[in-house]
This record gives C-alpha cells, sequence and structure tokens, in this order.
C-alpha cells in the first residue's frame, strides 16, 4: 500500500508523449510553433478556408442543435419518448431503426427473430413513419435518420408521402437524411454492405438520394459519410477525418459522374464526426478538416457557391470510450467530449448517454446527456466567441501537423483507387483491423489508461435501471400489425407498384418517385428490398 | 497435446465485430488456431462448422440484444445432436441475462472491459478440458 501512495506524493510522469493518432506533444510550445499566416490558413470565421469555424458568428448567431438519439421497440412507444424529449429541451433527434429496417426487412421476416424494435424502432410502413411523427411535423422538426442505402430511398420516399399527405411542401422539409453506403452499418466488414443488397443497387439508391434530395428538398440535409461509425471500430482520429473525406471525394465523384453540378447537392451535404477522448486532437481534427475540405472541394470539383465549401458536421461523443463499469464515469467522459466538440465549432451533437457500454438510453439518462449540454450551453461562457482556441502556439501547431497526416492518408487511399476500391479490396478492413488491434494492446498493457477498466477498478456490479428489450413482445406486436395492414390494402395496387419497381430498378431512372407511390399505396418496406433484389438478380446467401 | 481449435461466429443480423476480431487475433497470439466465420451465421452453420473442422470450443459475440435467442438456438442443435463442446458468449451482455445464459449451458460470459488475457485463458482452459 504504502508503494502506490509514495508515487502518489512524488508525483506521476505523464507518459504519454503523443496523441492518440501518434503525432509527438512538446513540453512547451512557442510562437514560432504556430506557423500562422492569418489570411491564407486561417481566415476569419465563415471565410475560406474555414479553419475558425464555417459562419461567421457561430453559436452567438445560432446555438448548436442538441440532439437526442431516439428509438426502440414500436413507432408508438418512440413517438411518446419523443414528445418526452421535447419536453425536456431536446432541439432535434437522431432516429434510430432497429437491425431488421436498417437490412430492408419487414419485421416479420423470419430472418429477424428475437431483433424486432431492439437496437431501435421498427419501421416496415409508411404508416409507421406517421406514426412515430405522429404531433410533429417535417418543417418544423429537425430528425436525422440513422440509416443507409438502399433503405435510404425508402425512407427519404416515406418521408415525402408524409410531408404530400401533411400539405407540407417539399422545399419546406428540414432535417438530414443520412445515406452513407459504407460505413453505417458499424464501420466495420465488408459483409455488411454486401451480403443483403447489391454493391450496384446501393450505390445506384445513394445516388439516387443525392439527386432527389438536391432537385426538390434544398433545405433537406444529407449525410454522406458516416465517420462515427468508423471511428468506433478504433481507427484514428487522423484515420476518421482521412477515410470520411476520401469517401465523401468518391461520392462526389459519382454525383458529377451522373452529371449532378457540384454546386446543385454539395451545400446540403454534411458528416458525422465522432468526438474522442483526447480533447485536443479532436479540436485539431476539425480544424484542419474544415480547411482541407474548403480546399479539395475548390480546387478539384470546381465548385463556386461558397455554401460548397463548408465543411458541416453533427458529432456524437465517443461511445468507445465509455465504460460498462462504474458508468456514472462515463458522465465526466462526455463532458470532457462534449467540451472539445464546442471549441471545434461543430453544428450539431449528440451526447452518449452514461449507459451506453450497458444498453439504448433510458429517460433518466437522456435527460442526463440533454441537461449536460444545457449546462455547457448556458452556464459556461464557451459560446460567447468563435473559436476561442485559435491563435494557441500548441492548437495551430497541431492542426498542421493533423492536416498532414489527413492529407498524407487521404493520398493513400487515391493510390489504392479511391475510398469505395479501399474497401472492396478489403484494404481499408486491414487499416480498421490493424488499429482495433493495436488499440486492444495499447489498454491490455495498460499503456493507455482507462479509468475502471485497467486502473482504479471496482468490482461492484452498477447499481442504475437500465432499459429493457422487450424483443419477443415488439416481434409479436408488429407481426399482428403487418397481417392486418396488408389485409387492409388493395393487392392489385401493391402488385402493380411493386411491377414498376423492378421495372423502375432495372431502368436508370430515379427510383424515388416510384418508390414514393408504392409506399404510398401500402407497399411495405421489405416487400420493396425484395422486388429490388429481384430487378437485380440478386439472391442473399443462405 | 494438439493446439487448441476454436470456432468464433457472430449470428442474427448484428454487425459489430471489433470484439471479436480482437480476441481472435489474441487467441491466435497465444498459439490457438482461430477459425472465424464472420457475421450473420445461421445455427445450423455454426454447428455443422464446428463439426466439420473438430474445434475444441465455440464462441459467439454479441451487442445488439440477440444474444438469448441465438444462442438458445445454437444450443438446441448441439444438444439434439448430442455433440458436445463448450460454448461462451462475448459482448454487451445485460447482468442479468448472464444467470439465464449459464442455465442455457453457455461455459463462460466475457463483458466489456474484461482483460484479453482473461479471455485467452479461460478459452484455452476450456479447450484443453
Amino acid at each position: 500500500m504504502s508503494e502506490k501512495f509514495d508515487l502518489y506524493i512524488r508525483g506521476e510522469r505523464v507518459e504519454e508523449g503523443e496523441t492518440a493518432s501518434g503525432i509527438p506533444i512538446k513540453d512547451v510550445y512557442r510562437p514560432e510553433d504556430a506557423q500562422m499566416d492569418y489570411l491564407h490558413n486561417l481566415g476569419d470565421p465563415g471565410e475560406f478556408p474555414f479553419t475558425r469555424g464555417i459562419y461567421p458568428n457561430m453559436y452567438r448567431g445560432r446555438m448548436w442543435t442538441r440532439r437526442v438519439q431516439v428509438g426502440f421497440g414500436t413507432p408508438q412507444e418512440t413517438n411518446e419518448r419523443l414528445k418526452f424529449l421535447y419536453e425536456e429541451g431536446q432541439a432535434g433527434f437522431i432516429l434510430t431503426i432497429d437491425l431488421p429496417t436498417s437490412y430492408g426487412f419487414d419485421s416479420d421476416d423470419p430472418l429477424c427473430e428475437g431483433e424486432v424494435g431492439v437496437t431501435g424502432v421498427a419501421i416496415s410502413t409508411l404508416e409507421d413513419l406517421e406514426t412515430i411523427f405522429d404531433g410533429l411535423n417535417p418543417d418544423t422538426v429537425s430528425a436525422s435518420l440513422s440509416i443507409r442505402p438502399p433503405v435510404s430511398a425508402v425512407s427519404l420516399a416515406m418521408f415525402v408521402a408524409l410531408a404530400d399527405k401533411r400539405g407540407i411542401a417539399l422545399d419546406k422539409v428540414i432535417g438530414t437524411q443520412q445515406n452513407d453506403p459504407l460505413f453505417q452499418m458499424s464501420g466495420g466488414p465488408h459483409q455488411t454492405i454486401a451480403q443483403f443488397f447489391p454493391w450496384e443497387g446501393t450505390l445506384r439508391l445513394c445516388l439516387d438520394n443525392v439527386e432527389f434530395i438536391s432537385q426538390n428538398m434544398p433545405k433537406l440535409n444529407w449525410m454522406v459519410t458516416n465517420a462515427y461509425n468508423l471511428r468506433e471500430t478504433g481507427v484514428s482520429a487522423a484515420q476518421e477525418a482521412a477515410f470520411a473525406i476520401a469517401h465523401a471525394l468518391d461520392i462526389f465523384r459519382l454525383a458529377a459522374e451522373r452529371g449532378l453540378g457540384i454546386d446543385s447537392f454539395a451545400p446540403r451535404a454534411s458528416f458525422f464526426s465522432s468526438t474522442g477522448i483526447d480533447f485536443f486532437e479532436e479540436v485539431a481534427k476539425f480544424r484542419a478538416e474544415r480547411r482541407i475540405w474548403a480546399r479539395l472541394i475548390k480546387e478539384r470539383f470546381g465548385a463556386k457557391d461558397p455554401r460548397s465549401w463548408r465543411f458541416r458536421t453533427s458529432v456524437q461523443t465517443a461511445g468507445n470510450t465509455l465504460t460498462t463499469q462504474q458508468p456514472l464515469n462515463n458522465v465526466v467522459r462526455a463532458t470532457s467530449e462534449l467540451i472539445s466538440a464546442v471549441l471545434s465549432g461543430v453544428q450539431s451533437i449528440h451526447l452518449s448517454a452514461y449507459d451506453e457500454g450497458l444498453s439504448l438510453p433510458t429517460e433518466e439518462s437522456q435527460r442526463m446527456a440533454l441537461r449536460t449540454q444545457q449546462i455547457v450551453a448556458y452556464e459556461t461562457g464557451l459560446t460567447r466567441t468563435v473559436d476561442p482556441l485559435a491563435g494557441s502556439y500548441f492548437v495551430e501547431s497541431l492542426t498542421n501537423q493533423m492536416e498532414e497526416q489527413v492529407m498524407s492518408l487521404i493520398d493513400e487511399v487515391e493510390k489504392v483507387g479511391g475510398l469505395i476500391k479501399a474497401v472492396r479490396t478489403g484494404w481499408l478492413e486491414q487499416q480498421i483491423n490493424d488499429a482495433r488491434v493495436k488499440r486492444n494492446r495499447a489498454v491490455e498493457s495498460g499503456q493507455r489508461v482507462v479509468v475502471g477498466i485497467n486502473r482504479f477498478t471496482t468490482d461492484e456490479v452498477p447499481e442504475i435501471s437500465i432499459h429493457h428489450i422487450r424483443a419477443e413482445e415488439w416481434g409479436q406486436k408488429r407481426a399482428e400489425y403487418l397481417a392486418k395492414y396488408r389485409r387492409r390494402r388493395d393487392a392489385l395496387k401493391v402488385e402493380n407498384r411493386l411491377r414498376e419497381v423492378r421495372l423502375a430498378a432495372k431502368s436508370s431512372e430515379n427510383m424515388i418517385p416510384v418508390i414514393v407511390s408504392a409506399v404510398k399505396d401500402s407497399v411495405t418496406m421489405g416487400e420493396i428490398h425484395q422486388a429490388m433484389r429481384e430487378a437485380y438478380e440478386f439472391k442473399i446467401p443462405e | 497435446m494438439r493446439s487448441s481449435r476454436i470456432l468464433l461466429a457472430k449470428m442474427g443480423l448484428d454487425c459489430h465485430d471489433t470484439g471479436v476480431v480482437v480476441v481472435a487475433q489474441s487467441l491466435r497470439d497465444a498459439g490457438m488456431e482461430v477459425i472465424y466465420i464472420g457475421l450473420h451465421n445461421p445455427a445450423n452453420k455454426v454447428f455443422q462448422t464446428a463439426v466439420d473442422e473438430d474445434v475444441d470450443c465455440i464462441g459467439l459475440s454479441f451487442l445488439s440484444g440477440q444474444h438469448m435467442t441465438q444462442t438458445r438456438k445454437l444450443l438446441n442443435l448441439l444438444n439434439d445432436s448430442n455433440v458436445s463442446r463448450p460454448v461462451v458468449v462475448g459482448g454487451v451482455i445485460p447482468f442479468d441475462d448472464i444467470p439465464g445464459l449459464k442455465e442455457m449451458g453457455v461455459a463462460e460470459v466475457f463483458i466489456p472491459g474484461t482483460p484479453t488475457a482473461h479471455i485467452v485463458k479461460k478459452i484455452g482452459e476450456l479447450c484443453q478440458a
């Protein structure tokens, strides 16, 4: 016992002299380290290259959106939780869906046994989306749908149908349509992309979404890269930034190949990023990302609209930094990450709840997450000036170094043939696996300290109430609902719509209008996907 | 004494593979033969592969809440076929579900934060038993 206390009295040395991305950090930074060229490399906020922020007055002009992740069980239960959270002050939400819906299956598909309503809400019909949005309208409520192509084509179509039915003009619909074909399913293996739907169809629907949104829904944001999900695999901050940007460059290239003008789709493109626990590295990452993005879009794509040059991002505080053990510690971690995100000048923040390592959030843990954001927003004064860390010798130096590392990684990806190729050849999976193993070894060896895991551990089982999974109950309710739903509809209309879907899938037309008609005539999520698979002659492997 | 052979698999629609990939590497580093068959495996595939590859132990990984349903399916197959192999489960498993899994016949449950060295040791013991 005395050995440990001796160490504390003497004072431990800080051992890690590098950021998590491997950038070496000096004891002391001086003016010459900053290498600041204010005019060319920084600029005022709201001015190219936007290092200091994408808008001139940032939070002084408009507070970041405080989002909460919602979605579980049936649409009714999700709607109730949404109403509760609006009462508690959420400014927007992220709608998470269950795994069956993520893969385009109806809740009663046999493949989905035990999974209905577990990771998020089940959405199989237009009526389901209407129920979720009962009392909430898509022109006043900002929803970000956590979803991917091909499913995002159907969810977008459902949104359009919802707006139509409520007499809301499409050009008034707000929120974000997430649309990342590669990283959405936990940022992981190729299998998540290729097992249940053909690559060709996934990329085509991704672009159908971009095209439809850019032509009809000027206020709707679309997410080009889910860098958060990728980051959760264990890659570094620099890798997150590089792969996110490289991914977006590929999607933009494909959109341009389709004939879409860069300034027609770039202004509403957005990212979903992580904010990890290495405080200053994250700030440097976001500042570097803004600078890199602005230059790449202007130079490589010839974008002329200044809105196209802006790297806009929502963030979630990193779930993978939170522990299952001693969950209240996670409030502290998330708060630090929140402050990091605020100092980074991001547009929207979702704070991970303290029970992240245990289950989906409860009302209590979501309220705590909201209060954390509200306290930082309203009590700390952090929002009073834009980019307060600018000019710090350390932060400017770190921003430059981060930019270098990110650009060099982007170059590596380009040498492989672009990010999509990097995924398809397994190159990216190799990077991810190397990073995961490295991270695990660092924690196992104690080199990377995680309080409650490899230091300052306790044996107690956490005594907090957690969200309970009722998969069997939800599965049964949904099966009954879908049976009734299918009985109620006009079978002939359904057949005709499915024929139209198959034909459209085989053609090169934009599929969104056909899917809108289909969902309005009560064709389900699963049925639409199956029709598209048939058109692409794709069979799910046994 | 041949080196331990272990089959690792994910079942159901869950797509989170960081844990299982890291454990696979650690087991290989410790000299074990690891057969990892990826995601979305139905129970009969896990069962058949375990038999065909003559493994000593089966490890299942879950994050998204389907652990009870899927583990039960696999254990039923093993029991019905009179094939006896230790099954271990790792991942985000609520504390309340651990007794239920053990009652089903699961030998060990490894939750997040468990040192990998501990997992390797336990699996090694089960394989050599």
